[in-house]
């Protein structure tokens, strides 16, 4: 045990030891064994190594320290506000001369006679607020997030990435905004300001630049401070994008508002029975898109109550991705007690695939991929075959073989009511015969929030969770949640021919070219997307997901318009679904 | 979307969108029959907020020349119109959503059709709805189908409705006409307990105060149709200041330390550190934490969906409701309740059906039909069955207690619907007015000798055999002969057939479905006495519904109903036609005869099937007994 009268060099030995230990995985019990220390000492090790590293392991001489080698507390709050009145800028000029970082603050304390480390100094520049944490995520972000977006795009134009950020610096009475980069390789410079306003941010933004030699990819995080328009004088100026982060309440949590979808899902997994963090503020009332996601999340939790063997059907598109984030919602802390089920054509595109299975080992769903086999042996093709013959016996045909192979009772898919007008009248629970037939005329009345999920044996039900959504919902709430979708959204440079006039992305050599017929490169983007030789390309160069939502609503064409088989014949997706088709 | 948002969107997108994702949603029905412009109106709504793209303009522009109705016009109803059939009939058949969103909120729009099943729709329609719009066309002023929709909308609990008195073009802007109307509505609506009735004069056609106040109205100084509907007070505000109601979906268990309740909350808030109760056990308990993906809640409200811990280790499952202590939902088994009547196999008071309320699902049986609503005269008349679209004010009896409240005091945990236990079609809906205090008089009493003792007694096995199958079939004949042989070998049995029962028991009854029904209820019940005498019982009846004889299966014990369905071809039974009966049908002089004018359900899963077709009565009854034997209801 802790004995009083052991001596400091080998307590801190065994400290050292308690923390390493401890870091390969020994219980605190055994540790506290092996190494002769209580366990409440072993914790406030491991606390110690946690908060400064091996260096505050250690414990300091006993007794009161010498006055000459250690700054007492008056002398350090002296200190700080001497610092801080030194660094104010009070008019509206920033050069780099203003901006500091915590190596400066240590010359400084040198110059004034304090004798210490950097990395004292640092800590005490941490201790006075002057060095915030950055607000960068620590997980890479998932891909096709907006941010692992504007991080390639940032990167293929050599541009250095920063995270803007603000703070309220108080010293006695006075009040100061201090403004941050912080680097992607943990440097943090700051300007303290005691106003601020769009001069000064600009300013601050050219003087980093000029710091860093390289031009920014601003990522700013927007606060009572940091107001919209001044990011957009910016991005007006250098015409380069800046990533908005939202805004953040507190500094307590401001972390945890940052946090990407991946890190989110991550915590989804690890069914930790501590709550995490304060709670979050009570709210008056629901928003459209809470409402929504709430009555989504009854949908979801009434199948897995109800069915015997769900499955949820992902189509790798915007429309699944939400699904797909509302499931893991839905049963959160457990994981979503249902597999994802992919019908694959063969046919989708190459970067779907990629998405797809990459998507489902994040969000630790089981994933099954069904191929007809029977219509790939015998080569069927959109190109060959048509694409209705072609969507008939790969598409529907596969989906009848995939569910009654694995016998699901209830299936999940992300239509929409408001994609087309036969949809408009679906069930959100839509019964199926044992021939996986949809019968219009006999749609079981759904009332109130009460859904009849009987049925025989071999009979089964389409659930629609996201009926309720449009197109618009679907778009505002991946930019609200940062959920991934597939880069493919995103305007980038694709090879393109045209064809019945449409854009048709070449995205490999099964592709058989027409006469006259040469791929070229164009900026584009899908808005729908499916097998890729009936999926239509857009112009675009809408590289974000606010660009894409703004070309959403300036658009004059509905959604589906991309998407060839729906043009087939007049009335075609109802027939369809009397099919089976989803 | 109007100007001002397309040049913000174009400016500054994300102040447009921190604009939009805060919009409230507010869903609403529209009522109203084929011809006062309902689709009309709901297109009307969808052009003016900018909704329709130009390829779904087009497609009605090109679709407005083949089927519209107003000439060279543009046809808004071919927007809302859907099934290609519809289209073709010029008819709306079934419920439609339709979307669409004003700066600040977003719509959901109920389209029901005017015509027939018209009930089952609106009220399918009006059941999600915070608001509803009743049209009424100015010409024709308040119809018998105008007081049917309000009737519906008052039955449901709408709380916001506008009487959308439309077409006022075709009355030149009259105001008088306007006034006219208004005020023999009004007195209607008093009459049924409707207020907050909200009257605009407006012309979906020509888009007179729906969006912009009408220059041709400027008497009327009420809002416009669309500043109403952005105003009107959503349910969930509504359902917020009601006490605490949260029905289980699902308890989420992922590991042994965390036990979780998942559900939507129906109705109030709740904190960490409330008491709750749960019913219908009564336990009680804390909320330790109220748990969703994006983090803790300090408090949530109606609407949400979240997952409670409880700080107690006490036992809940789906279906029960967790609700405050202060105020905790009641607990009965026998209610009187409103049934809207949904399919065409009519309701039969006796039959049993699903019923689920909430989360819970149970078995329920209809007691007693009180009366009958004509929907069109609000007259109350006897009634044995429910029609298709039929309203009815009913006793019903659950097999166990379950946890509600009146419909009047909470629409979420007072509404139920009714599933048909043979076809799981949803059936019937309906809103519990009360628990019948009765049922908390009526107990089982435990009895020292039971089923065990006295089957003991007897030295045999109790069951029921029940024989189904067309008449003519043979069923008497085959069960006289059973039980000849199981009284040989001294079994204590009893044969239940038609005569000795239809003379006495039932003699009340005739042979309509509703009669038939409970005919065979009672026949149940008196074979599950027999059986709890320890007697082996046959019965010879045509019993020709799955759903009876589902019924009579589950008052016995597991393992003790035998159902044998005797098989022939209509035309053999027709043509032995023993007591003549087939002839007399086929002549007209008999009604609701099975086989000839009154269906028979043959059974799905019969333990035994015998066919007379092709076996002797001797054998048929030899292959009965054996089928007993097998299953060890008979020694040896």
């Amino acid at each position: 045990m802790n004995n009083p009268t052991t001596p400091i060099k080998a307590l801190n030995e065994r400290r050292l030891d308690a923390v390493r230990r401890r870091l390969d995985g020994a219980s605190l019990a055994e540790v506290s064994h092996a190494v002769g220390l209580s366990v409440p000492t072993v914790v406030a090790a491991v606390k110690a190594y946690e908060s400064d590293g091996w260096d505050g392991v250690a414990v300091k001489p006993r007794g009161r320290p010498a006055a000459s080698s250690a700054v007492s507390k008056q002398q350090l709050a002296e200190l700080r506000s001497e610092l801080i009145q030194h660094v104010a800028v009070t008019n509206a000029v920033i050069e780099s001369e203003h901006l500091w970082t915590t190596a400066r603050v240590h010359e400084w304390l040198i110059e004034k006679g304090v004798k210490l480390s950097a990395a004292t100094a640092g800590r005490h520049a941490r201790a006075w607020g002057l060095a915030p944490a950055s607000p960068a995520p620590n997980e890479k972000p998932a891909a096709g997030t907006e941010r692992q977006r504007f991080i390639t795009i940032a990167k293929r134009e050599k541009r250095r990435l920063v995270w803007i950020s603000s703070h309220t610096l108080t010293s006695g009475e006075a009040s100061n905004i201090l403004l941050c980069a912080h680097t992607a390789r943990g440097l943090c410079l700051w300007t303290l300001l005691s106003e601020i306003d769009e001069t000064r941010f600009l300013a601050f933004l050219t003087a980093v630049e000029a710091y860093v030699k390289t031009p920014l990819a601003p990522m700013v995080q927007l606060s009572r401070a940091i107001e919209k328009s001044w990011v957009t004088q910016w991005e007006n100026r250098t015409n380069h994008t800046v990533l908005l982060l939202p805004a953040v309440v507190n500094t307590t949590t401001s972390n945890s508002t940052l946090t990407s979808t991946a890190s989110s899902t991550m915590t989804a997994n690890t069914t930790s029975t501590q709550a995490s963090g304060s709670p979050l503020p009570a709210l008056s009332t629901l928003t459209h898109l809470q409402r929504l996601e709430a009555e989504s999340i009854h949908i979801m939790r009434e199948v897995v109550a109800e069915a015997e063997n769900p499955v949820m059907l992902y189509s790798i598109g915007k429309d699944s991705a939400v699904m797909l984030h509302l499931a893991v919602k839905a049963f959160y802390p457990a994981p979503p007690p249902f597999p994802l089920l992919h019908v694959d054509t063969t046919w989708k595109f190459q970067e779907m695939y990629k998405f797809r299975d990459q998507i489902a080992k994040e969000l630790g769903f089981e994933l099954l991929v069904h191929q007809n086999e029977e219509g790939i042996k015998q080569g069927v093709s959109p190109f060959t075959h048509g694409s209705e013959l072609h969507t008939d016996i790969l598409k529907t045909q596969g989906l009848k073989q995939a569910l009654d192979k694995y016998e699901f009772d209830v299936a999940f898919g992300g239509a929409r009511r408001d994609e087309e007008k036969s949809r408009a009248k679906e069930r959100v629970f839509s019964f199926r015969t044992s021939a996986h037939r949809w019968e219009p005329k006999s749609q079981r009345p759904e009332l109130w929030n009460l859904y009849n999920a009987k049925k025989r044996k071999g009979e089964s039900i389409r659930v629609f969770p996201l009926s309720n959504w449009t197109e618009l919902d679907i778009w505002q709430y991946i930019h609200q949640q940062s959920i991934p979708i597939v880069p493919l959204y995103f305007s980038d440079e694709r090879p393109i021919v045209e064809r019945d006039g449409q854009m048709i992305m070449v995205d490999d050599d099964r592709m058989p070219l027409l006469e006259g017929e040469t791929p070229e490169m164009k900026r584009v983007r899908f808005r729908t997307l499916g097998c890729y030789p009936l999926t239509g390309a857009v112009e675009s160069n809408a590289t974000t997901l606010t660009d894409i939502i703004q070309e959403m609503l300036l658009a004059t064409t509905s959604e589906r318009q991309g998407r060839l088989i729906d043009h087939d014949t007049s009335a075609s997706m109802e027939k369809k679904k009397q099919e089976g088709y989803f | 979307m109007n100007q001002p948002n397309q040049d913000l969107i174009a400016s500054d997108i994300n102040a447009y969108l921190s604009q939009h994702e805060n919009k409230s949603l507010l869903r609403f029905i529209t009522c109203g029959s084929v011809d006062d412009g309902k689709s009309t109106l709901i297109g009307r709504l969808l052009y003016e907020s900018k909704v329709l793209f130009e390829d779904q303009l087009d497609a009605v522009a090109s679709d407005s020349k083949k089927w519209g109705t107003q000439g060279k016009e543009m046809d808004f109803a071919l927007l809302v119109d859907g099934l290609a059939a519809e289209r073709e009939q010029g008819i709306t058949i079934d419920v439609a959503y339709r979307f669409f969103a004003t700066d600040n909120r977003k719509f959901i729009v109920a389209d029901t059709p005017g015509h027939e099943q018209y009930t089952r729709n609106m009220v399918t329609g009006a059941s999600t709805c915070d608001a509803a719009v009743i049209l009424c066309d100015a010409r024709q002023g308040v119809l018998t189908q105008t007081k049917r929709h309000s009737y519906l909308l008052s039955l449901l609990g709408i709380r916001n409705v506008v009487l959308a008195v439309n077409k006022m073009d075709l009355m030149k802007y009259d105001e008088s006409v306007y006034t006219e109307i208004v005020e023999s509505y009004q007195e209607f609506a008093k009459e049924i307990g409707l207020d907050n009735v909200t009257p605009i004069p407006m012309s979906a056609l020509c888009g007179d105060n729906i969006l912009a106040r009408s220059p041709e109205m400027p008497w009327y100084h009420g809002p416009t149709l669309l500043s109403y509907l952005e105003t009107a007070e959503v349910n969930d505000e509504f359902r917020r200041n009601a006490p605490f109601r949260l029905p289980v979906q699902w308890v989420n268990r992922p590991n042994l330390d965390f036990r979780g309740f998942a559900g939507s909350i129906a109705s109030g808030t709740v904190k960490p550190g409330d008491t709750v109760r749960v019913q219908p056990s009564g336990k009680t308990s804390t909320v330790a934490r109220i748990v969703t993906h994006d983090g803790d809640l300090s408090e949530a409200i109606a609407g949400q969906s979240v997952t409670l811990t409880l700080e107690d280790e006490i036992d809940v499952s789906r279906g029960d409701i967790i609700s405050t202590t202060e105020e905790p939902a009641s607990t009965a088994d026998q209610f009187e309740s409103t049934i809207v009547w949904m399919h065409d196999e009519p309701m039969h008071a006796g039959r049993p059906y699903w019923l689920k309320i909430g989360t819970k699902t149970v078995s329920v049986t209809i007691t007693d039909i009180k009366h009958e609503v004509n929907v069109n005269t609000l007259e109350q008349t006897a009634a044995k069955q429910l029609e298709l679209n039929a309203i009815g004010v009913c006793n019903i009896n659950t097999d166990q207690p379950i946890a509600f409240d009146t419909f009047d005091e909470n629409q979420e945990t007072g509404s139920f619907i009714l599933i048909d236990r043979v076809g799981n079609h949803t059936v019937g809906a309906g809103m519990l007015h009360f628990a019948l205090r009765r049922s908390e008089n009526i107990h089982m009493q435990a009895t020292d000798v039971n089923k065990a003792r006295r089957a003991e007694l007897k030295g045999q096995k109790p069951a029921v055999v029940w024989f189904t199958g067309l008449s003519g079939a043979g069923k008497s004949t085959v069960a006289n002969i059973v039980e000849k042989k199981l009284a040989a070998a001294g079994h204590h049995t009893y044969l239940l057939d038609g005569d000795n029962v239809r003379h006495g028991l039932n003699k009340d009854l005739g042979f309509t479905d509703s009669d038939r029904v409970e005919n065979i209820r009672r026949i149940g019940e008196v074979a599950g006495l027999m059986v709890d005498a320890g007697m082996i019982v046959l019965t010879a009846f045509i019993s020709p519904f799955r759903s009876e004889r589902a019924l009579a299966r589950s008052i016995v014990g597991e393992g003790e109903f035998i159902e044998v369905f005797v098989e022939t071809p209509l035309a053999i039974a027709e043509e032995r036609d023993p007591k003549g009966l087939y002839k007399k049908a086929r002549r007209g002089e008999l009604k609701n005869f099975t086989g000839i004018d009154s269906p028979y359900e043959p059974p799905e899963n019969a333990e035994i099937l015998v066919d007379t077709g092709t076996l002797s009565a001797e054998q048929a009854a030899e292959r009965v007994i054996a089928e007993m034997r097998k299953r060890g209801l008979l020694e040896g």
